[in-house]
């Protein structure tokens, strides 16, 4: 006998609103397991899942996380790693593209805009987690959130042509440094998180117009030909990235 | 008053009894509880509370791999903290318990 479908969907809620509440994920891990067995239990005897946690779902997440410590440490690290790794991709970006030039408004802005979309994303989840289903109201929100780092970005790029704050051009020296430092980055993490994806996807970005740099093609068939590369590449390599999670649940 | 809002505050003790008689897991818990008459209590309504008491240190936990097999099942026992606790429970319990008994009889 396997769990229900009802029982299922609770526990994968309760884990997407305790992880993106910042709680511990062993400890959330903890509870999830116990509540699986409990669930387990109680259907053998012919009860369901709002028998156990009662009518309201959200409720009950918010009850169980009450109880469970921030995991200031665990934030504190994932934020920070965040942070470098998607402060590295613009700069590896500029970098390729002419050299970095840096406001000191940009300097703070972009980390501003990761921090405010990763807070806003983890209380997209929470919601999502713990509200009633209504798919009109879901990607709405959805579209919302995913709407936000767009418009900041553009915001600060208007800002940052309108206020003239103090800036830095790197030099030739400065720009081949932040490089091999952006590279150092993505490869540390690589390894750390034992999977090439933070490799692949600058590598995937930026090569292609580099190396295309040096052919002597038209500047259009470079652009052409170094985006059709880009999301072509990106897109195979997401293809086999699903596949693999999905041989590595088959297996279990 | 409805019976969950009584049932608040003395829970806790009820719960250190039951891990107090020997190690146990939180669906054998409700089971006992709902043996000893508790069928008030709301199944899920146990676990944000066994956090809590695990943090306050009154009960221990360790992980049992189950017979059948299949996933581990945490199980409690009470640390020395708990059956102090617990102690201190019973006392008070029975001061309450017997306050409110006598006060309605006499109301009888």
């Amino acid at each position: 006998m396997i769990l229900s479908k009802e029982s299922q969907d609770f526990l994968e809620n309760l884990r997407l609103y305790l992880v993106s509440s910042g709680k511990n994920e062993s400890e959330s891990e903890e509870i999830i397991s116990e509540l699986e067995d409990h669930l387990y239990e109680a259907e053998k005897s012919g009860k369901n899942v709002e028998d156990i946690v009662g009518r309201s779902p959200k409720d009950y997440m918010e009850q169980v996380a009450s109880e469970m410590t921030f995991d200031r440490k665990g934030i504190m690290k994932y934020g920070g790693i965040i942070i470098v790794l998607a402060f590295s991709y613009l700069l590896l970006g500029d970098a390729v593209r002419g050299g970095i030039e840096l406001s000191l408004l940009e300097a703070l802005g972009y980390p501003l805009i990761f921090i405010s979309f990763t807070l806003l994303t983890a209380g997209l989840f929470r919601h999502l987690a713990s509200s009633k289903k209504n798919k009109t109201k879901e990607w709405t929100l959805i579209g919302i959130v995913g709407m936000t780092p767009i418009l900041l970005f553009l915001g600060l790029i208007y800002l940052n042509k309108v206020i003239v704050t103090p800036s830095v051009t790197f030099s030739f020296a400065a720009n081949v440094i932040a490089v091999i430092a952006t590279i150092t980055v993505f490869v540390i993490t690589a390894l750390w998180i034992k999977s090439l994806v933070t490799i692949m996807i600058p590598a995937l970005l930026y090569l292609p117009e580099v190396l295309l740099g040096f052919t002597n093609y038209g500047e259009e068939t470079q652009l052409l030909a170094s985006t059709i590369i880009m999301f072509g590449g990106l897109f195979i390599y997401l293809l086999l990235m699903g596949r693999k999670d999905v041989n590595k649940t088959g297996a279990l | 008053m409805s019976s969950s809002q009584i049932l608040k505050g003395i829970l806790e003790g009820c719960l250190l009894s039951i891990i107090g008689k020997g190690e146990t897991y939180g669906y054998e818990m409700i089971e006992k509880l709902n043996d000893y008459g508790f069928s008030m209590v709301k199944e899920g309504s146990i676990y944000p509370l066994l956090l809590r008491m695990k943090k306050e240190g009154l009960v221990a936990t360790h992980q049992k791999p189950l017979p059948s097999g299949g996933p581990k099942r945490k199980y409690y026992t009470l640390t020395e903290t708990g059956e102090k606790e617990l102690i201190e429970f019973k006392q008070r319990w029975d001061a309450v318990s017997k306050s409110v008994d006598r006060l309605l009889e006499e109301e009888g």
